[in-house]
């Protein structure tokens, strides 16, 4: 038994409503500080897209391949988030 | 479930407040980490006063109790740091008490958080499901034993597994050093805290101490790195499936659909009966709930398929 049917109070709705506002504003403030990092996560990236070239992607635990440039991505022009 | 992509989050950066729902003895504090807006699910750390004393009771949820610092007694049985529970809806725990203080993290997987004082069960509950063990003293690590797996050097101690869902919660570190250079996502949701160190991911930067993510499906994770290493525990709502790969770029549609080709290789005669049939209402033989019963998801045949029916009245 996971979960067993009872009648919610006001006091239990009001306060659901009440940490849903907090996470809302939680939610909005993650999107912000994680578009700042956007400089960083691009090095990053770049970082990442050289190493698996030169000492290989991780395939199966301790198994890595090197990847070849003509399989390394392509940026879409699309809007690119880490957050959804 | 319907909690929202919350990660990074830390929570040393907001304080406790006091936990003023029904039910609750004065005394306990909570840091909420991430709400299922539909059903009040939720993870939260807490704190518990020096002194703390909650009466034997039940809760209408099942919620899992994992304890960081300090220790609690539940009865005269002290349980101190590692100490995991996994407590079903409606059973009934002892007087837990907490002479001295302690923090820990609560899941309540199903509902929000409800404490109903009581002495002996709920009619429903389902006591042979409980569970009680000092991770830290009484469990070793394992490998991930996953295919494909993760890279060496991060290591497990499962503390519950669903036969059902196959979700699980599991402690899980990384050694000091560690460093996989992939890109990964899951199928199912994925929650993790540190409880003590700092690791770092492409997309997200570091996750310190008290460090939290609740992570919807398909969203793309990694590389990881940690130069000292991190303690943690997570939770899956499923299968937790590595899905492999280097393109930092996919967004969830393509990681889905990818996904989903995957399983077409995997399980081809599976994918196609799925895909074809009528009214697709797969039952389980071993477990009650399915067909009959008429109010598991399924769908006619249209893709809707979080579609319920009304439990049916059984004629006699």
């Amino acid at each position: 038994m996971k979960f067993i049917q009872h009648k919610r109070s006001k006091e239990v709705e009001k306060w659901l409503r009440q940490e849903e506002t907090e996470q809302k504003r939680r939610y909005r403030k993650i999107v912000a500080e994680q578009d700042a990092l956007t400089p960083k996560r691009d090095k990053w990236i770049a970082d990442f897209l050289y190493r698996i070239q030169t000492r290989g992607v991780h395939v199966h635990y301790n198994q890595m391949r090197k990847v070849a440039p003509e399989e390394i991505p392509v940026k879409p022009k699309r809007k690119f988030k880490v957050v959804f | 479930m319907a909690r929202p992509h919350i990660e990074p989050f830390v929570d040393r950066d907001v304080p406790f407040k006091k936990m003023t729902l029904p039910g609750f003895p004065k005394g306990m504090h909570y840091k909420m980490l991430s709400l299922d807006t539909d059903d009040g699910a939720c993870t939260m750390t807490c704190l518990f006063e020096p002194g703390y004393r909650q009466p034997p009771g039940m809760s209408y949820t099942e919620y899992e109790l994992f304890i960081m610092s300090g220790y609690i007694k539940i009865g005269e049985k002290v349980w101190g740091p590692g100490s995991y529970f996994f407590v079903p809806a409606g059973v009934a725990i002892e007087e837990l008490t907490s002479p001295r203080g302690a923090t820990g993290l609560i899941f309540y997987n199903y509902g929000e958080p409800s404490f109903v004082e009581s002495t002996s069960d709920h009619k429903q509950a389902e006591r042979d499901r409980f569970a009680a063990v000092n991770s830290y003293d009484d469990m070793q690590w394992t490998s991930t034993n996953f295919f494909p797996a993760t890279a060496p050097g991060c290591m497990v101690k499962v503390l519950r597994f669903d036969p059902r869902t196959q979700g699980f919660t599991f402690l899980y570190c990384m050694t000091p050093n560690f460093w996989q250079d992939n890109i990964s996502y899951h199928d199912c949701c994925e929650e993790a805290y540190h409880i003590w160190g700092t690791s770092w991911m492409m997309q997200f930067g570091d996750l310190p101490t008290g460090g939290y993510f609740w992570r919807p499906p398909y969203i793309n994770h990694g590389a990881f790195a940690s130069k000292l290493g991190i303690l943690a525990i997570g939770r899956t709502d499923t299968q937790l499936y590595n899905h492999f790969h280097f393109n930092p770029w996919t967004n969830i549609e393509e990681n889905r659909d990818r996904a989903a080709n995957r399983m077409l290789q995997w399980k081809p005669d599976l994918y196609k009966w799925i895909n074809t049939h009528g009214h697709n209402h797969p039952v389980d033989f071993e477990y009650d709930h399915g067909h009959a019963h008429g109010d598991m998801p399924h769908h006619h045949g249209d893709g809707a398929v979080e579609h319920k029916h009304k439990k049916k009245r059984r004629h006699r």
